[in-house]
């Protein structure tokens, strides 16, 4: 589904991303783990389009979408769910779907799926007209997994979807993650909890100091050594 | 008792004018929304369109309706030129440099709406005559009704606008979580020269309702459609469309009193003093429920 190759990202002089190279497997749960400031946002905003790669390629079912406006990608198929959630605070939870689906043309389509994603999301629909700001960071966390799910994304970018949530709300998010592979969503998911991301990915990578330092399926290597490697980095 | 059909009247009068307030306020502060930046040269872009409109007027005798349209059309251009110019360049940096740009823009357009017509007071067309209408001891002019009838038309176009249509629903996400807005597909450079197109034309629009009560424009009016636009908003709640309506009829209405108490020199002081007091003592302005009380809400909520 997604192929990246060699992607050089760059905040003026200082490389975040030396030349990274990954695959997202179609059906699959792809996940990136790593230390803070590995570069793993650096990578989600790469191929969303936010950030503009110097070097490499960047491909979607074999089509190049490096270079490409951020609204371009979206129309081509990547949902992006931000880190932090950054839903839209001051417009009601209604309203931040609507927004997710403001690509889409079909009016009936968008009523149809708003419909699909309170039955997969019950907590929403009794929040429908409240402002997504005074929602739980679970909800929050939940809203922004919808309003992506609204661009009708053939791939699912999630970064860091359980940041400062409770045990139990983390819990409930990796469910959905899970659920939503199921159903057939494409996902590549940058994770700070190892442990949780390990149980439900078919794929992991390791990324240390802007590179990929292992690419495997979970098992390949002890849950002990991952952990050691993704939150501290490897020991030189 | 006449007494109180005096300060009846007076807040009649000061509603009218502070309707134009109101929508200058909005022109404000739908940019400052979107951008979280402000464009000192919103004044006189307006200047810039009704001097445009003043010019034709004198020389090839341009009638009210056309003279509207000429002045709307101006002055969204002029918007557009400033967005361009100030702030499509400087998107991500410092909000200083925007200001100090829009400044500078600022005195190229009064220069050249001086340089086209460089007498100090030149003739604008009115937009009705007629007696004013007598509604039992209440006085109202006919133009002043005007004004606040299509003023507050507006208002009720933009609130519709902003809520109902595809290009609203991008300039409130935009506004809401930049962030985010470019996630979910919005073209943030179409969508903030829209911003400027719209609020710009709100404002020449304004600036033709202003100017037609006066039936003068002198190259004061830039920084006078600025200074109010700007304590109007301030009042209000930054970014509040709300607040913009209800700062700018506040102003208008204070100030209108402060004429008739302390006489025409008091009124630009208290409008002054209002903004003071506004900013010790409710710095978020009137509607300032601001984002950073809704992140508060939600963090505290995790």
């Amino acid at each position: 589904m997604l192929e990246v190759a060699d992607v050089v990202t760059s905040y003026g002089k200082i490389e975040a991303l030396k030349g990274v190279t990954l695959s997202a497997a179609e059906g699959r749960i792809t996940c990136l783990l790593g230390p803070n400031g590995a570069g793993k946002t650096t990578l989600m905003y790469s191929i969303a389009g936010i950030l503009k790669p110097r070097r490499g390629s960047i491909r979607l079912k074999g089509e190049e979408i490096l270079g490409r406006a951020p609204d371009r990608i979206v129309a081509s198929g990547v949902a992006l769910v931000p880190e932090n959630r950054l839903i839209f605070p001051q417009m009601t939870v209604r309203e931040n779907l609507a927004a997710g689906a403001y690509l889409r043309r079909d009016s009936a389509g968008i009523g149809q799926d708003v419909e699909q994603l309170f039955e997969r999301f019950p907590l929403l629909r009794g929040r429908a007209s409240q402002l997504g700001g005074t929602l739980s960071g679970g909800e929050q966390q939940m809203l922004a997994v919808a309003r992506a799910l609204m661009s009708r994304p053939r791939l699912l970018l999630m970064d860091e979807p359980s940041l400062g949530l409770a045990p139990l709300v983390v819990e409930e998010i990796f469910r959905i993650i899970a659920e939503l592979n199921r159903d057939g969503t494409t996902i590549l998911l940058v994770e700070q909890n190892a442990h949780m991301a390990l149980k439900v990915s078919h794929r992991f990578y390791l990324m240390e100091q802007g590179r990929v330092s292992f690419g495997g399926t979970p098992g390949q290597l002890a849950e002990d050594e991952v952990i050691q490697r993704a939150y501290l980095g490897s020991r030189r | 008792m006449s007494l109180l059909v005096d300060f009846v009247q007076t807040t009649l009068d000061g509603s009218m004018a502070g309707s134009a307030y109101a929508l200058l306020a909005l022109g404000f502060t739908l940019m400052f929304g979107v951008m979280r930046r402000l464009n000192l040269s919103f004044g006189a872009a307006l200047m810039l369109g009704a001097y445009v409109a003043a010019w034709l007027h004198l020389n090839a005798g341009l009638g009210a309706l056309p003279v509207a349209i000429l002045t709307v059309a101006v002055a969204t251009l002029a918007g557009v030129y400033i967005e361009r110019l100030c702030f499509a360049p400087l998107r991500g940096r410092d909000a200083v440099a925007s200001l100090v740009s829009s400044f500078a823009v600022w005195m190229q357009l009064e220069e050249l709406a001086t340089l086209m017509l460089p007498r100090h007071t030149n003739a604008f067309p009115g937009l009705m005559d007629g007696d004013p209408l007598l509604i039992g001891p209440f006085q109202l002019r006919p133009d002043q009704l005007a004004m606040l009838a299509i003023a507050v038309a507006l208002m009720a176009v933009v609130w519709l606008g902003l809520r109902r249509t595809r290009a609203g629903l991008a300039l409130r996400v935009l506004a809401d979580q930049p962030g985010a807005a470019i996630a979910v597909g919005i073209d943030i450079r179409t969508t903030a020269l829209l911003t400027f197109a719209v609020a710009s034309a709100l404002g020449g629009l304004a600036a033709f309702l202003i100017l037609a009560g006066d039936r003068q424009v002198t190259p004061m009016f830039g920084m006078w459609a600025t200074m109010k636009g700007l304590i109007a908003m301030m009042l209000g709640g930054l970014g509040s469309l709300p607040g913009a309506v209800a700062g700018g009829l506040l102003l208008g209405v204070i100030e209108a009193h402060a004429q008739l108490r302390l006489g025409p020199q008091a009124r630009d002081l208290i409008a002054y003093g209002l903004l003071f007091v506004c900013l010790v003592w409710r710095p978020g302005g009137l509607f300032g429920q601001t984002l950073v009380d809704t992140e508060a809400t939600a963090r505290a909520r995790l």
